[in-house]
């Protein structure tokens, strides 16, 4: 449900990347199916169907291939988490799924800077577009709960070019719940 | 500000709770302010400080570029939070507070004296706004409590207002100001804590005497 009341939620997103990217725009975005899976018209060929797909289309179209990651490991986690993103949060329905999705991300995160650990890549870019309604709506105790993700959430919010016109998520500097932690 | 020994355990704690909700000491991207603080440290923090440990892991990887990071190196002191003393260079400050030329004699350091006066005032300013909370916002509030007619046994009256106990709330002194036609109403002051009591409590609370009180005012309120 909360993914289908979205309006689009590929489509908008992939053109928030887009002009992150740097890229021109006038793309065409068209949706298919019942899950509105965003599709692009490219020029040659059939078009490109899936988030993910696109989104990895449109990164090396800007020719930015260190945001897939630059070592082999590096690579495989990033695709990780895309597909996390794809499978599990956007396929999150109930508060429960989206609690485990924060619990999963906050175990994650404990050690990490970024998704795919020191540098910032398209997995970070997605998870945030794909987790921004989740976090707008999150109590001040939730966002502590979860401090993790929200210390990382507000670092790729404020990375430069990522927020755009999405609204600034706020976290307070200080903590209020002090055994939470 | 400071986190104050960075090679002993209790400051690496600092470091630890300081970098929870932050990836870098200063703003959103890796700068100068990391490179000081993470040189500080003399080898990684102990894997149960795991912000701290993510943090230097993470300024870690940028080892080979740290030249070209952003920022001002600025004195240790200077970053981390700001309810916790400077204990960097507390010694040499002081020393520099005396020899503060007031008249700038010295030209060619006068530029960089200012600075650090600013730099103190900046962290005195700070560290005093990190304490106002602390100190509770008190206030005078002079009642007028008026009884229903002559009748009205004024000393009852005040004995229930006086009754009336709530932490933070404080009766002072009383008297019996005439009205008219013998009429007298009670002029009580009382000091209260802002935070725990407010006058709508206490006009709740004073009303409920129904048997005496006819109504109240606040005739003054003044913050102290």
């Amino acid at each position: 449900m909360a993914a289908a009341a979205r309006p689009g939620p590929g489509v908008e997103e992939l053109v928030l990347l887009e002009k992150l990217l740097g890229l021109p725009k006038g793309s065409k975005y068209g949706v298919q199916g019942e899950r509105k899976v965003p599709v692009l018209q490219t020029n040659n060929g059939p078009g490109l169907t899936g988030i993910m797909t696109i989104a990895g289309y449109l990164v090396k179209q800007a020719k930015k291939e260190q945001l897939l990651g630059s070592t082999a490991e590096e690579k495989a986690i990033v695709q990780q988490w895309l597909e996390y993103r794809v499978t599990q949060v956007d396929g999150s329905s109930s508060k429960e799924d989206t609690r485990i999705i924060l619990k999963d991300l906050n175990i994650h995160l404990e050690d990490k800077v970024y998704l795919a650990g020191n540098i910032f890549t398209l997995a970070d870019i997605l998870m945030y577009y794909g987790l921004h309604h989740v976090m707008v709506d999150l109590t001040v105790q939730e966002k502590e709960k979860y401090l993790n993700v929200s210390r990382w959430f507000n670092h790729i919010q404020h990375y430069p070019g990522v927020r755009q016109h999405l609204s600034n998520v706020v976290f307070i500097k200080n903590r209020l719940y002090t055994n939470a932690h | 500000m400071g986190f104050g020994d960075l090679k002993s355990a209790a400051g690496l704690r600092v470091l630890n709770d300081f970098l929870a909700d932050r990836s870098y000491i200063e703003g959103y991207v890796p700068s100068q302010a990391d490179i000081a603080v993470f040189e500080a440290i003399s080898a990684p923090p102990p894997a149960d400080l795991f912000h701290a440990l993510r943090w230097y892991n993470h300024i870690k990887s940028y080892e080979k570029q740290k030249a070209s990071l952003p920022g001002v190196k600025k004195a240790l002191g200077k970053y981390g939070p700001a309810d916790v003393e400077d204990t960097t260079g507390a010694a040499t400050d002081s020393k520099d507070d005396d020899d503060i030329d007031l008249f700038g004699s010295d030209d060619e350091e006068e530029s960089e004296e200012a600075k650090k006066l600013r730099e103190e005032r900046l962290a005195q300013y700070e560290s005093k706004k990190s304490k106002k909370p602390a100190v509770v916002a008190k206030s005078s509030i002079l009642l007028d409590v008026k009884p229903w007619d002559d009748e009205t046994d004024m000393a009852k009256l005040e004995e229930c207002v006086r009754s009336i106990q709530a932490d933070g709330l404080v009766w002072g002194s009383s008297k019996l100001v005439p009205v008219g036609y013998g009429i007298k109403k009670l002029q009580i002051q009382c000091v209260v804590e802002d935070d725990k009591v407010g006058t709508d409590m206490l006009e709740e609370r004073i009303t409920a005497f129904e048997d005496y009180v006819q109504s109240m005012d606040v005739a003054a309120f003044n913050k102290i």
